[in-house]
């Protein structure tokens, strides 16, 4: 009874830990070549460890702060705009597709608008915002409530679409009020969806927070990251920023999977089940081998073998 | 109320049905329904607008959100103008859209071919899907600084090259989903007829891929559109609809940027209508047996 041995190249971790590598690898080759060819290359591709010196630097580039601590207040308005304007647009597209799924008539009226929203470049309308509201922190927060808006609704009314005519059929056999199929069938129906909306929405919200920044000079990620890039201060703040806010981005939806599994009793029975299924199967891989360690002791595990030979 | 069904049974009990119910039974009711309730909202909205009652709820005012009139017909003075920078934003967006496209197909096959380490570079374009254009728009523009001599050249590569990846993280992810989540013992068939990998690329791989590709369009489409439109905030040279909104609000001409921003949600609308288009005469073509 031999451990059967997954392949390095079937795990997950390694997988994902080579694709890495593979990044930081090209970054650096391309990094020396630029270094060579280019008069100034920290504007083009600086070397990694050029960017992480600068992070843990404490000189000062602007008032006094270091570069990291610029990049930590600035991304503080920013991300918080974002969050304001995200948690607002998330709440905003959840009752519109409560709304949406109670009223056939509301669906009619709205659907077509909500896919208009989709296809206008909402980001283009942030200067006018900002022209309207006159505050770039009322601007962030629309923005990024707009942006977040639209794939929250969509895929929550999608959610409660999925649910079977079968289910209905049930709640109907236990007279279920209404209220009570919304709360035990609809929307329970409807949370993965509905998450998969807020992972799609995450990512827009910074987005569009830090796009809202570049537009006037208040602070935050985008107005810092302008700044850098016209040299009002070291360039390496730029670097700084894309990689800061390209590590949010990604962290958004990784965070919002956390919130769901927690959330959600089901994507936690799964992994319970998946973690007690590893458990079972290592107990008894380890009963096997005690036990084959114990027939060789005895000598038996020569009998079982001519047997298997002779079955053979 | 003589006959009750008491003694003698009744065929059907006939109750009156409120008008709500009969409306939501009748067809036809439900059909022009679907047109007249949007069209209404409309309407309602637009004189809202048109009689500053919208300016009033919003605090602003004519100068800021000019009424729909007025931004119809200075769009179609500026008719010329604003055909040049739609242009120009429609070549980086489309352009982008096609060579991110087919970057994210030919990924996506060669992930297929190489499934243990293709999935986790997955993992990897997941993760760049989610990066802000914000951040990827200005590094592209430094990288393409010695691409042209011509500014105008230099800005146009760099605005295709972040719309191509932006769009080409969403096609290997829909497309690499197509060509894996194939109908059950399809693959089992193929062996059986010693079909050699190409064959089964060929015979079901990308045929089983094509409404996927849809789904990676129907995203991708709107977001090339937007990423055209931010990239332009960052290019050096001073060229499209994105670009011009922004210079003209800086300049206070309010109504001008207001007549951009009514040619991008055109943009935006006209190519979802084409893909819709393209994909329903497609999709009859590629109809999954």
């Amino acid at each position: 009874m031999e451990m059967k041995k997954v392949p390095l190249t079937k795990q997950k971790w390694f997988q994902v830990l080579f694709w890495i590598l593979f990044i930081i690898v090209a970054w650096e080759v391309g990094a020396s070549v630029v270094a060579v060819t280019k008069r100034t290359p920290e504007n083009v591709m600086p070397h990694l460890y050029q960017i992480l010196a600068a992070a843990f630097s404490t000189k000062p580039v602007s008032s006094g702060m270091s570069a990291t601590m610029v990049v930590l207040t600035s991304a503080r308005a920013t991300l918080l705009r974002a969050f304001g304007g995200f948690l607002l647009g998330a709440a905003l597209g959840f009752v519109f597709a409560l709304l949406m799924q109670m009223s056939k008539a509301v669906e009619k009226m709205i659907f077509p608008y909500l896919m208009l929203i989709q296809l206008i470049p909402v980001l283009g309308l942030a200067p006018i915002v900002l022209a309207i509201t006159g505050d770039i922190n009322k601007s962030r927060i629309i923005i990024a409530a707009i942006l977040s808006f639209y794939p929250v609704a969509n895929n929550t009314l999608a959610g409660f679409k999925s649910v079977s005519k079968e289910r209905y059929e049930l709640m109907a056999t236990y007279a279920a009020k209404k209220y009570q199929i919304y709360g035990k069938v609809l929307i329970p129906a409807a949370s993965p969806y509905f998450f998969t909306g807020l992972k799609i929405a995450a990512p827009l919200a910074v987005t569009a927070s830090i796009l809202v920044d570049t537009l006037q000079g208040d602070g935050g990620l985008g107005c810092m990251l302008s700044q850098s890039l016209k040299h009002a201060m070291s360039i390496y703040v730029f670097w700084l920023i894309v990689f800061f806010s390209a590590f949010v981005g990604i962290f958004s939806t990784y965070l919002i999977s956390f919130i769901e599994f927690i959330t959600s009793p089901a994507k936690r029975a799964a992994w319970n089940g998946r973690s007690l299924e590893k458990k079972h199967r290592r107990a008894a891989m380890k009963a096997a081998r005690k036990e084959y360690r114990k027939e060789k002791e005895d000598g038996r595990d020569l009998i079982s073998q001519t047997c298997s030979e002779n079955k053979a | 109320m003589a006959e009750t069904s008491f003694h003698k049974p009744v065929a059907k009990i006939k109750r009156k049905k409120s008008l709500a119910q009969r409306l939501s039974e009748n067809k036809a009711v439900q059909q022009s329904s679907a047109i007249v309730l949007p069209v209404l909202l409309g309407v309602v909205i637009f004189a809202l607008w048109q009689t500053q009652v919208l300016h009033k709820m919003f605090g602003t005012d004519v100068f800021t959100l000019p009424l729909p009139t007025k931004i119809a017909s200075l769009f179609a003075q500026n008719l010329p103008a604003v055909w040049i920078n739609s242009l120009a934003t429609i070549k980086a967006a489309g352009l982008g859209l096609l060579f991110g496209s087919i970057l994210g197909y030919v990924v996506a096959i060669l992930a297929t071919f190489f499934p243990d380490m293709g999935k986790g570079g997955l993992y990897l374009v997941g993760a760049f899907a989610s990066i802000p254009i914000a951040a990827l728009a200005p590094v592209m523009n430094n990288w393409t600084k010695d691409v042209s001599s011509t500014a105008s050249v230099r800005s146009m590569v760099s605005k295709i090259l972040v719309v191509t990846l932006v769009c080409a993280a969403d096609m290997t992810l829909n497309a690499y989903r197509g060509l894996t989540e194939v109908k059950p013992y399809s693959e089992d068939l193929m062996a059986t007829y010693a079909a050699s990998k190409r064959k089964l690329l060929f015979k079901l791989r990308i045929p089983n891929s094509v409404p996927y590709i849809f789904t990676a369009l129907k995203v991708s489409v709107p977001a090339s559109i937007m990423t055209a439109v931010v990239s332009e905030y960052f290019a050096e040279y001073i060229v499209g609809v994105g670009r011009e909104i922004r210079e003209n609000i800086v300049l206070s001409q309010y109504s001008i940027a207001w007549v951009y921003i009514t040619a991008a949600c055109i943009i935006g609308i006209v190519a979802y209508a084409l893909l819709m288009l393209a994909q329903s005469i497609l999709m009859k073509k590629f109809k999954p047996v």
